[in-house]
């Protein structure tokens, strides 16, 4: 009975921590949303645009990606 | 005559193909249903070894990863170096596409850094290459797939007995219900990236690396960026406020060394999962669309890290008193 407690406590806190990801999909969206308006208003400038917003998805995906590896931490190391 | 050999390829060969292979990838499933993946985080031990200066340890199997991955850098290097020593212009084929990506890299180091960028290349070329055949070997059908058999829980020893060879499922059922023993597959290699000892060593790396270019730049008075006393005396609440971001730098970077490794971690080991699980539930045609998204997944890791070194180097390399400006 207690092993099964433990393992239902994992999965709950697993997926409880897993809600932070959601944050990062909204930050990812702003990064995409700032770089089309500014390549649509400078069309030259297109690849130096690209490169800053695929730096932008880096860093507005890795706090959700934290999220997320503390879910797998909960899951199958402790 | 060129022309006449090219358009002798007819056009609709490659679809038949991959028709052929779904209805035997159909088949296949049916035959053998696939298993229920076991997934850890630490890496798997596959064979102690004993080194004469290093001592015992365990090779396991992100080791074996990682050297897969440099026989393969050192295998194209040597392409390139015989294709260049032939005093070939134009690089094709393979050659041609580490040409490119070299090329890409070079000036991207150079407009961002500048003068510097010379040295942050070699250091950013470096560890994109090598990030981006880590993280594509999970795509080559075998890795993370092939390996020792382990029977992890093992209920009733004396009736637990698996083949050595088996494909398919893994669950040993005795007769009263309850499983003598289940097994797990360990694979022989898995992808590096899954394996915390891999990216944080890479962080610290490319942290260190900063912290030198940052020395060999601006000579020892690099460390006024983490220890800011100039205008200590001089104006009074501005210094002290100064001094205490100056800290607040130093406690960055070891965040930076954690920011790094958790995020190629953390991608990388999360499409290794999504690619066993949904090769699991669903194993006949939807793998390949998480296959796609993972290739494009690891060039963007290590793209990304290569940037975040590059232009963390190149900061490093700009005296911090420019600016300030008054």
């Amino acid at each position: 009975m207690e092993g099964d407690i433990v393992q239902a406590a994992k999965l709950i806190g697993a997926g409880l921590a897993a809600i932070g990801v959601f944050g990062g999909g909204i930050g990812v969206g702003l990064a995409a949303l700032g770089a089309t308006q500014a390549m649509g208003r400078n069309p030259d400038v297109a690849g130096t645009i690209q490169t800053n917003m695929i730096l932008g998805f880096a860093f507005a995906e890795a706090t959700s990606i934290y999220a997320l590896v503390v879910a797998l931490l909960i899951l199958f190391v402790f | 005559m060129e022309a006449e050999k090219k358009s002798r390829w007819r056009w609709g060969v490659n679809r038949w193909i991959v028709l052929v292979l779904i209805v035997l990838n159909f088949i296949f499933a049916r035959q053998f249903p696939p298993i229920a993946p076991h997934v850890q985080l630490p890496a798997e031990p596959i064979f102690p070894l004993t080194l004469p200066v290093v001592g015992e340890f365990v090779v396991t199997n992100t080791i074996i990863a990682t050297l897969i991955a440099d026989v393969v850098l050192f295998v194209l290097a040597f392409f390139v170096w015989r294709s260049i020593r032939r005093g070939n212009q134009i690089l094709t084929g393979i050659t041609g596409v580490v040409e490119a990506l070299t090329d890409a890299l070079f000036s991207l180091s150079e407009s961002t850094a500048g003068k510097w960028g010379k040295s942050i290349f070699v250091w950013m070329a470096t560890i994109v290459f090598l990030v981006l055949i880590v993280n594509w070997t999970e795509l080559i059908p075998g890795v993370d797939s092939i390996g020792l058999f382990e029977a992890d829980h093992i209920a009733r020893p004396e009736e637990c007995t698996f083949d050595s060879f088996y494909i398919g499922s893994l669950e040993i059922v005795s007769v009263g219900g309850e499983p003598a023993c289940s097994a797990g597959v360990i694979p022989f290699v898995r992808v590096a990236s899954t394996d915390l000892n891999f990216t944080i060593a890479l962080a610290i790396i490319s942290v260190a690396a900063t912290q030198m270019i940052g020395i060999r730049a601006l000579g020892v008075s690099y460390f006024t960026k983490f220890f800011n006393t100039k205008t200590l005396f001089t104006a009074p609440m501005f210094g002290v406020i100064n001094f205490l971001v100056s800290l607040l730098e130093a406690i960055l970077e070891f965040a930076k060394i954690l920011s790094f490794g958790f995020r190629l971690f953390g991608n990388i080991f999360a499409g290794s999962i999504l690619l066993f699980v949904v090769g699991t539930l669903a194993p006949v045609f939807l793998q390949s669309g998480v296959l796609l998204f993972e290739w494009f997944v690891g060039i963007i890791q290590a793209i990304v890290f290569g940037l975040l070194t590059l232009i963390f180097m190149s900061l490093a390399t700009v005296s911090h008193s420019e600016e300030e400006g008054h």
